[in-house]
């Protein structure tokens, strides 16, 4: 590690933010929380897990990992190689509803 | 324009780039560089035998220490090939070889040679060397990983080479690797062999991740004063980006191969469906095989590119160099590079169009590995305009940038036929392809390879190659290597298969018994021919032609180092500041043919040159 | 937050500053320890394998024709003869998120150079993380007990155990293996070692408080694979 020309503080931020922050959390946990409690099925369910699953996610990076006070070009840097990862998920999708497909199609129906 | 002339004779050299970076307002001093941003690096110097050899810290030591490796790996993997050649060429000459240590020998070649040849010696090997001192660093940012992360990559090559003393031998079932065989009785080395396979694998990865960091900091983070990432050698963009490429490939691989080992140890299905091993049901149900062929060519085809790209970039500096002349639009190959390694996480499933994948899926991946060829071709368009009407020198340097256009445009356009899905169907699994990947990851970047070490040995050692031997060499290995896979081709096309261990007599097939002899002799000779370079290296490190400082008359910095062979710490008491891009060569105006980065504007020398 | 002091550099905001800075020479990102850039390159790369594990489970729960074990009944817990359900889960995860936040905390006050606040918060972290290792040793020893194997299980399809064992096994190695460094960490801490900026062991090179943040940033990503996991696993 190398020492930083004039050794300056970083800015901290006041202890608010981070409690502020910390109860969010467990709000969205409990509301996740919930979607199993209360038993809500299909797309419902799906669209709930996955806005509170992002919501938490994004708090955790943004406020916790600092990047909502970083720089651009960390933020960028670290969020576009995640295109590649959607494009794999999207594409796996695809491939496993053709996979039952056939296995359904073979196995059970007869082809 | 012509205003710019007005009544003046002498035509002023400006450099090509000037800085614009930061925002500071116009400066009125034409030299002013910003200051340094961070305090000089705190270097470890080792002391002891152990600390300032073996376990060195300095990334000029690691490199060279990358290389051997990689290079001992090569040569095994050069024997397997000779192997292999034997038994297609001569069968009646191998019979000591069962069709099990065919596949066996098949399977290790291509491992070693793609991941643990070309990808470690273009990243660890040039990577470590040349990163630091183009960049104007000390050395690499993390010293003492950097260390670490060699003795990783030996541990992992000592695993592999284990696995051909474990009983059942190494794994056979190709460098792919595809279950449900590799793990099942019937292919070569499904015990002991393919766990081994995937354990070095996994200590690979954790390796070059280590070495990784390294690189990508150390170009983003630590370059000198004025090298802005626009004035960077593309040597540095290529390798960089490759890197990238690799921190995000080699998860997919990682993961594979783990998943793959627990259904070989704890019997677990991630991928093994239910099947039948001589005739008896095995305990696995419900897995998908084709699961593992996405994880491994997710990670398969930026390997490619990771062997590919640290070639691209190198090859612009060689031809820019030895034709006196800037690369033609650098610019533009800084984006292709990038664009190259961005793309190439979307074009995997090319290598899948047989099997057996969603049908909707070669669509989107003939479109995507079309698009990609174009950024490719336009780098090669770059390096002929780059050669035109340059002051070029044919010297062995040269000779091989020359053999890299021709051998990489060659597989390049084979790759274009592949990359269709319906000309790829009955050229799947034949000798075309074996001709493609060969031409382009084999024979190009190897021609990289020799091109490089000819360069930058007088660098390293202080004395040049035997230029006399080096055309020896080059022309044994193109015109050998030419006389290896262009017939690969033809057998291609008329649909001889590859990995079949014999011919056996068909009629289309007898046609190229003829063929089959006349490549493995070709093979037997390329392959002796290489040892004409090893000879080269060790006769001319100690009787060479002494080089003296910056032989080729180049302008990056690792040409500008305080002594030669650099010291540990590259630049001696003060670190250089750049002032320009590195490819200013022919300015006109300029007395001399170059203009080193490390020249302020203010001391261009310039010529008188009369206003024709 | 400002931005860092840079002599010579003129920082300009949003993507426009982007540009800028990698248009300019030195850095790319201004004023990041090199160490916080390795951290953040690495995570970036271990968010690419826990990605990797996510998609080949939803490929293969996707591909199954056989019925996949209900997380709720499997994962639930009976307190008093009532199944809760994902009640260790819920546990864990509080106990997982509270630790980035003292994590975070820890990092707020080593940056002050509030010594002891650093080292208790640091320890406070550890506890958490050790904590929510032993919650999912308890689990696995739960399922196991009902006859969970990596190859076979009494629920639904074989590859529920395979799966749950390979991820959530991979994630808490990585949380020992963070307990592991923030014991470490604290004791330097405490110790005065970032404050001396006390050469290191392994690397010599000199200790500073950014490396409090550099672990931090490992446990929050150790947090939000959690998020995902708990997401994905239990309650999809």
């Amino acid at each position: 590690m190398e020492d930083t020309k004039k050794k300056e503080q970083p800015t901290t931020h006041k202890i608010g933010i981070y409690l502020w922050i910390w109860g969010l959390l467990f709000v969205l946990s409990f509301f996740s929380y919930m979607v199993d409690w209360f038993q809500f099925q299909g797309l419902l369910r799906w669209s709930l897990i996955l806005i509170f699953m992002f919501l938490k996610a994004g708090l955790i990076m943004a406020f916790f990992m600092h990047l909502f006070w970083e720089r651009y070009a960390l933020v960028n840097v670290l969020l576009w190689p995640m295109t590649a990862i959607a494009c794999f998920v999207g594409l796996m999708v695809a491939e496993f509803q053709y996979t039952v497909f056939t296995r359904l199609f073979y196995f059970f129906i007869g082809g | 324009m012509s205003e710019d002339f007005n009544d003046k004779t002498t035509i002023q050299a400006q450099s090509s780039e000037t800085i614009s970076g930061g925002g500071t307002g116009a400066s009125s001093d034409i030299d002013y560089v910003r200051p340094a941003e961070v305090a000089d690096q705190d270097l470890y110097h080792g002391h002891s035998f152990l600390t300032k050899w073996v376990f060195c810290q300095d990334a000029k030591v690691i490199g060279v220490q990358y290389f051997l490796l990689a290079t001992f790996t090569g040569i095994i993997g050069l024997i397997l090939s000779w192997l292999m050649r034997l038994q297609l060429g001569y069968p009646e000459l191998a019979g000591f070889m069962t069709a099990e240590h065919y596949y066996q020998f098949v399977t290790m070649h291509g491992m070693i040679m793609v991941v643990y040849f070309l990808t470690a010696l273009f990243l660890g090997g040039f990577g470590n060397y040349l990163i630091p001192l183009m960049c104007g660093a000390r050395d690499m940012v993390f010293p003492y990983v950097n260390m670490v992360s060699f003795w990783m990559f030996f541990i992992a090559v000592a695993v592999l080479l284990a696995s051909f003393f474990v009983p059942g031998g190494p794994t056979g079932a190709g460098w792919t690797l595809y279950p449900p065989q590799s793990i099942i009785e019937g292919t070569p080395g499904s015990g002991m062999g393919i766990i081994l396979m995937c354990l070095s694998l996994v200590l690979f990865v954790a390796g070059f991740t280590m070495g990784g960091l390294n690189y990508l900091i150390t170009v983003l983070q630590a370059r000198t004063r004025g090298m802005t990432l626009m004035r960077m050698p593309l040597t540095v963009w290529g390798i960089f980006t490759a890197t990238v490429l690799a921190m995000l490939a080699f998860p997919a691989l990682l993961v594979g191969g783990l998943m793959m080992s627990l259904d070989k140890i704890l019997g677990t299905s991630f991928f093994m469906p239910t099947i039948l091993q001589a005739g008896e049901v095995l305990d696995y149900s419900g897995g998908s095989p084709i699961l593992f062929q996405h994880l491994f060519w997710f990670f398969g085809h930026p390997e490619v590119y990771i062997v590919a790209l640290p070639a691209f970039g190198i090859i612009s500096d060689l031809i820019s160099v030895h034709a006196r002349k800037n690369i033609f639009g650098y610019r533009m190959m800084v984006w292709a590079i990038v664009g190259i390694g961005a793309l190439s996480f979307f074009v995997w499933a090319h290598h899948m169009y047989v099997s057996g994948m969603n049908p909707w899926f070669g669509f989107f991946f003939a479109t995507t590995t079309l698009i990609i060829a174009v950024p490719t071709a336009m780098k090669v368009y770059n390096w002929i305009l780059t050669l035109w009407r340059g002051n070029i020198r044919l010297n062995v340097v040269m000779l091989w940038c020359l053999g890299f256009i021709i051998t990489f445009v060659n597989g390049g356009i084979t790759g274009i036929f592949l990359g269709n899905v319906t000309v790829d169907v009955p050229l799947s699994d034949t000798y075309f392809v074996i001709a493609h990947f060969h031409m382009v990851m084999g024979i190009a970047p190897l021609m990289v390879i020799m091109g490089a070490v000819y360069h930058w040995f007088p660098l390293v050692s202080g004395r040049f190659l035997s230029e006399k031997l080096g055309k020896w060499h080059f022309w044994f290995t193109f015109l050998g290597a030419y006389s290896i896979y262009f017939p690969m081709h033809y057998l291609g096309f008329i649909g001889v298969p590859r990995r079949y261990f014999e011919m056996y007599d068909s009629p289309y097939v007898t046609s190229a018994v003829g063929m089959n002899e006349f490549i493995s002799i070709a093979a037997f000779i390329v392959g002796a021919a290489q040892f004409i370079l090893i000879y080269n290296i060790i006769v001319s490190l100690r009787m060479g032609k002494p080089a003296g400082k910056n032989p080729w008359k180049a302008n990056s910095l690792e040409w500008h180092t305080s002594t030669v062979p650099p010291e540990h710490g590259n630049f001696g008491e003060k670190l250089p500041v750049v002032h320009r891009w590195p490819y200013d060569y022919s300015v006109p105006g300029a007395k001399e043919d170059f203009i080193p980065q490390t020249t302020p504007p203010s001391e261009v020398a310039e010529t008188e040159i009369e206003k024709t | 937050m400002a931005d860092p002091k840079i002599e010579g550099y003129e920082f300009k905001p949003g993507y426009k500053g982007m540009a800028a800075d990698a248009g300019s020479d030195q850095t790319l990102f201004k004023g990041v320890h090199w160490g916080k850039a390795m951290m953040w390159i690495f995570l970036l790369s271990d968010t690419f394998i826990f990605s990797c594990f996510l998609i080949s489970y939803m490929k293969g729960r996707g591909s199954t024709p056989v019925e996949w074990p209900n997380p709720s009944e499997v994962f639930a817990l009976h307190v008093g003869g009532v199944p809760v359900p994902l009640l260790l889960i819920a546990i864990m995860t509080f106990v997982l998120i509270t630790s980035s936040g003292t994590m975070a905390l820890a990092v707020k006050y080593g940056y002050e150079r509030n010594r002891k606040m650093c080292g208790w918060l640091i320890l406070a972290t550890a506890l958490g993380g050790l904590t929510f290792v032993g919650m999912q040793a308890f689990e696995w020893s739960k399922l196991i007990h009902e006859g969970v194997r990596p190859w076979e299980n009494p629920f639904g399809a074989k590859q529920f155990g395979s799966f749950f064992f390979m991820i959530t096994g991979f994630h808490g190695t990585h949380v020992s293996i963070g307990v592991i460094f923030l014991c470490i960490y604290a004791y330097k801490t405490f110790a005065g070692h970032y404050d001396e900026g006390k050469r290191g062991w392994f690397t010599t090179m000199k200790g500073d408080y950014v490396e409090i943040e550099i672990l931090g940033l490992y446990w929050h990503f150790v947090d939000l694979v959690w998020v995902f996991i708990f997401a994905f696993f239990y309650l999809w």
